[in-house]
């Protein structure tokens, strides 16, 4: 199995404000970090590594910095790591994103599998793993809760839904992705760690992965941000209850019987 | 697909609904988002159009013109039994080629989200994921979207200026529905599908129906929540005894979910669930933005908290000052005298 | 633990490095380097276990790469409930290994990365998760006499409901206590030494001169003094506490260390 693991450097929180004279977004002292959900895409797929043999790939798009996360990933088990990184990729959105990914597992060729993260903290979009596969037109599970077997070139998943979940059989070359209830990632050892600080990373720009740069970046993406402002707050007047706890009790629930809500 | 001028945005005409289904029922969400093309497709003075796909979906179709659609397409084939992405992406990225929407919403459910995202890469067009704002701009009639972002602490308004159609998700109660008027008729169009669109079909192997934990919470008139000042899994005990007192459900912020104090499923805000309850009881939550967007538009907020500065104690519409571990058995207590 | 107090052998803590760790080859040194200092002026090592809930090496496995001298005397490792059950035994097995005896076991603070012990990872029925007493019963019950096992005490925390859990966690195992950071005479510790007086009690001073960090630490607020001189406060502790132990948190290598060798007396 070649499987590739899609990962994201993210900001470490979302503390994120407006300044009121610039209007721009302030997002100082961020620690980056590995996305959470791809921690569970990278543990699945080095555990089908250790049952069928082969190899994964973590593969992110991001300034040099988003090496930090393929050591990351090399430590938690991926064979090796390729950042696609230049000036060209910049201003991406979920589309241009994913073609730039599709491109580039075209590339690495003979790809049986992609596991991705059902979203990034950031962004919370959840459309770069399905924009992957209609960009290679392969077949996708997403919100993958299990992998059930791999077996002749089909695996067998089960897709967690909001009224339960289903067990489907899709066709190798795929696109998963998966859950936080898929398993438990292993947190890095400081041997791996070690290990991972000597792998050599290629940095790989668009004409390396053969992709169209009007497809990429800004230019190549079709959504805009036309404007950001902080959200406005809830016009309430609140009414404030103190006193002893049974005083407060009375009060509260005298006050949602006015209301008909008990 | 591209369209620059004027004349080519032109060709795209009227709002779409992509109909949530589940087991041929017709979801909520669907009427949620035809309320909100309704008010988009009176601005833009067009046609709101539903466009129904599964095994079975040709059954509701006529029930949604009350909710405010004039156009319902109904794509019923057995091939489409469980839930095959790649079938219903093609048919509806023809269907889009065909009839050229200029808007096109669907639900941000497990299934629209797995969806759209692969026929906006088909169709060339932009996706804006978990809009809580959709408006349509008056100086160049383009889809205007607003979305939270960095979680939930800014709100991002974004349009696709060359492309149609414009797509978008939204979560379920986000938008409201409109009182049907069963006066409302319109018309209904059947199409089929084509072997082609049907080359990458899965095999659906088992289906499991659970109503638990997710749902019950989102469909929840009260919903009692905690956060990190519940301290521990013995404070969502009691949070549970008082929620099972009132007939509501349990929620919990971030923290408390990352405390392992309650499963995820229970928790609210950016990253968990949208609710839309009578009554939101939060208990010693401080109110991180990303847990007040998922529910600040539930009716009535109360907030119980030691610090009375705290987010979420400004916003309430009524805040009680004191300890929740002394305060909720009172108030069990208060409501079963009555 | 005895020992420890009779011998007047401080407990100084050291963290190791955390996995983001943007000069990992520096921090490496750094703990190698107060790792041996501790050794060589006969305190006691006490490695933390991703405190604060940042992803961090483990002790153990910063002993074994840097191949690091075990002391029995002179090393405690904490142990928190965030680790898969595979981990937690390696951890485990490789303390009975080296000889590494005293663990302090506490629930520990999470984050998204750290896996939390599931209820049923060990065989534990009738809570939704671990605390720091199911941990104990598990390490008493599956390497039975290998360990001495020591608990925290959080005097700031609602009185009654800390003594109660202090209760469970000394039936669970525990046979020493070490308390929440203090900076002066604690009316609850005062109280904490008076009921369990066979118990070793470790007094944890604070050691930096950020308090708002130890705010942080306890989740609650403490009154910020613009000067607070941590050795000034760590002399009034052992003149206030001339029975108990010493944990030395945040304790500065540079500037501090070399002032803490006459204090105990």
């Amino acid at each position: 199995m070649k499987i590739v693991v899609c990962i994201k450097q993210v900001p470490a929180s979302n503390d994120a404000k407006i300044d009121p004279e610039t209007k721009r977004i302030i997002r100082e002292g961020q620690k980056a970090i590995m996305n959470p959900f791809d921690t569970y895409a990278l543990e699945e797929g080095v555990r089908m590594k250790e049952k069928y043999g082969g190899e994964v790939i973590a593969l992110t798009m991001g300034p040099p910095k988003a090496e930090a996360v393929l050591r990351e990933a090399i430590s938690a088990g991926a064979d090796r790591g390729i950042l696609l990184s230049d000036r060209v990729f910049g201003g991406s959105d979920t589309w241009a994103t994913s073609y730039a990914l599709a491109r580039a597992i075209e590339k690495i060729g003979d790809v049986d599998l992609v596991i991705c993260g059902k979203q990034a903290i950031d962004g919370d979009t959840a459309q770069v793993g399905p924009g992957i596969a209609s960009h290679l037109d392969w077949m996708q599970a997403t919100y993958v809760m299990a992998v059930d077997s791999i077996e002749d070139n089909n695996i067998t998943v089960k897709r967690m839904h909001e009224d339960g979940y289903d067990v489907c059989e899709l066709r190798l070359p795929a696109v998963l992705t998966v859950v936080k209830d898929i398993n438990t990632p292993r947190v890095p050892t400081l041997k791996g760690r070690l290990a991972a600080q000597k792998s050599e990373i290629p940095v790989l720009k668009p004409e390396d992965i053969g992709a169209d740069p009007d497809k990429l970046g800004l230019n190549g993406s079709p959504t805009r941000v036309v404007k950001t402002q902080p959200p406005e707050p809830r016009q309430t007047d609140t009414l404030r209850i103190e006193g002893s706890p049974r005083e407060c009790a009375q009060a509260l629930v005298r006050e949602l019987k006015f209301r008909g809500l008990v | 697909m591209i369209a620059k001028t004027y004349i080519e945005k032109a060709e795209y005409r009227n709002i779409w609904v992509i109909g949530e289904l589940l087991s041929g029922e017709i979801q909520p969400v669907t009427y949620e988002l035809i309320g909100a093309a309704r008010g988009l497709a009176d601005a833009r003075q067009c046609e709101v159009w539903t466009v129904l796909i599964g095994a079975g979906a040709g059954a509701g179709a006529g029930s949604l013109f009350a909710y405010g659609t004039d156009t319902v397409v109904v794509v019923d084939d057995s091939r489409l039994d469980g839930f095959q992405d790649e079938i219903e992406a093609k048919v509806l990225v023809r269907l889009i080629k065909k009839y050229k929407p200029e808007v096109v919403l669907c639900g941000a459910t497990t299934r629209g989200r797995a969806l759209i995202p692969r026929v906006a890469v088909m169709a060339n067009c932009g996706l804006t994921a978990d809009c809580t704002g959709l408006s349509i701009d008056p100086e160049n009639g383009d889809l205007l979207q607003t979305r939270p972002a960095f979680g939930g602490n800014i709100l991002a308004t974004i349009r696709c200026p060359n492309h149609r159609p414009q797509m978008a998700t939204v979560r379920p109660r986000v938008m409201k529905a409109l009182e049907p008027d069963i006066s409302r008729v319109g018309r209904i169009i059947r199409e089929g599908i084509l072997d082609t669109d049907a080359d990458k079909m899965k095999r659906i192997i088992e289906i499991f129906h659970s109503r638990e934990g997710a749902l019950n919470l989102s469909d929840a008139q009260v919903i009692i929540a905690g956060g990190r000042g519940m301290k521990g899994p013995e404070g969502f005990r009691l949070l549970k005894d008082f929620a099972f007192r009132v007939g509501g459900a349990v929620g919990a912020s971030r923290a408390a979910v990352d405390s392992g104090w309650i499963p995820y499923a229970h928790q609210v805000g950016q990253t968990g669930q949208t609710v839309q309850a009578k009554l939101y009881i939060a208990c010693g939550i401080s109110g991180q933005i990303q847990h007040l967007v998922g529910m600040q538009s539930c009716e009535t907020i109360v907030a119980i908290d030691k610090d009375p500065d705290t987010p979420m104690m400004q916003m309430a519409d009524i805040a009680i000052v004191g300890d929740i571990f002394e305060i909720i058995p009172e108030i069990m207590n208060e409501l079963a005298k009555s | 633990m005895r020992y420890h107090i009779e011998n007047k052998v401080y407990h100084v803590e050291i963290l190791p490095p955390k996995q983001d760790s943007e000069n990992l080859e520096r921090d490496l040194d750094v703990f190698a380097e107060k790792y041996t200092r501790v050794m060589d002026s006969g305190y006691c090592a006490c490695i933390t276990d991703n405190a604060m809930g940042h992803l961090s090496f483990q002790g153990t496995e910063m002993i074994e790469e840097l191949g690091l001298p075990v002391l029995p005397e002179q090393v405690m490792i904490h142990l928190n409930t965030f680790h898969t059950r595979e981990d937690l035994d390696n951890i485990l097995s490789y303390c009975v290994e080296k000889g590494i005896k005293y663990l302090l076991v506490v629930s520990g603070d999470g984050s998204e990365r750290l896996p939390r012990l599931k209820p049923s990872d060990i065989g534990v029925q009738g809570t939704e998760s671990i605390t720091s007493v199911e941990l104990l019963q598990y390490i008493t019950r599956e390497y039975p006499g290998k360990f001495v096992l020591g608990v925290a005490f959080n005097p700031y925390e609602p009185e009654d409901h800390e003594f109660a859990k202090l209760k469970r966690k000394l039936w669970a195992g525990a046979s020493f206590i070490i308390t929440q950071p203090i900076i002066e005479k604690n009316a609850v510790v005062d109280k904490l030494i008076a009921e369990y007086p066979d118990v070793p009690v470790i007094v944890e001073a604070w050691m930096s001169k950020k308090l708002h960090l130890l705010s942080d630490a306890v989740g609650y607020t403490i009154p910020e003094n613009t000067e607070y001189d941590p050795i000034a406060t760590l002399k009034l502790l052992h003149q206030a506490y001339p029975k108990n132990g010493f944990y030395l948190s945040l304790l500065g290598f540079k500037t501090q260390y070399d002032l803490i060798r006459d204090l105990w007396v």
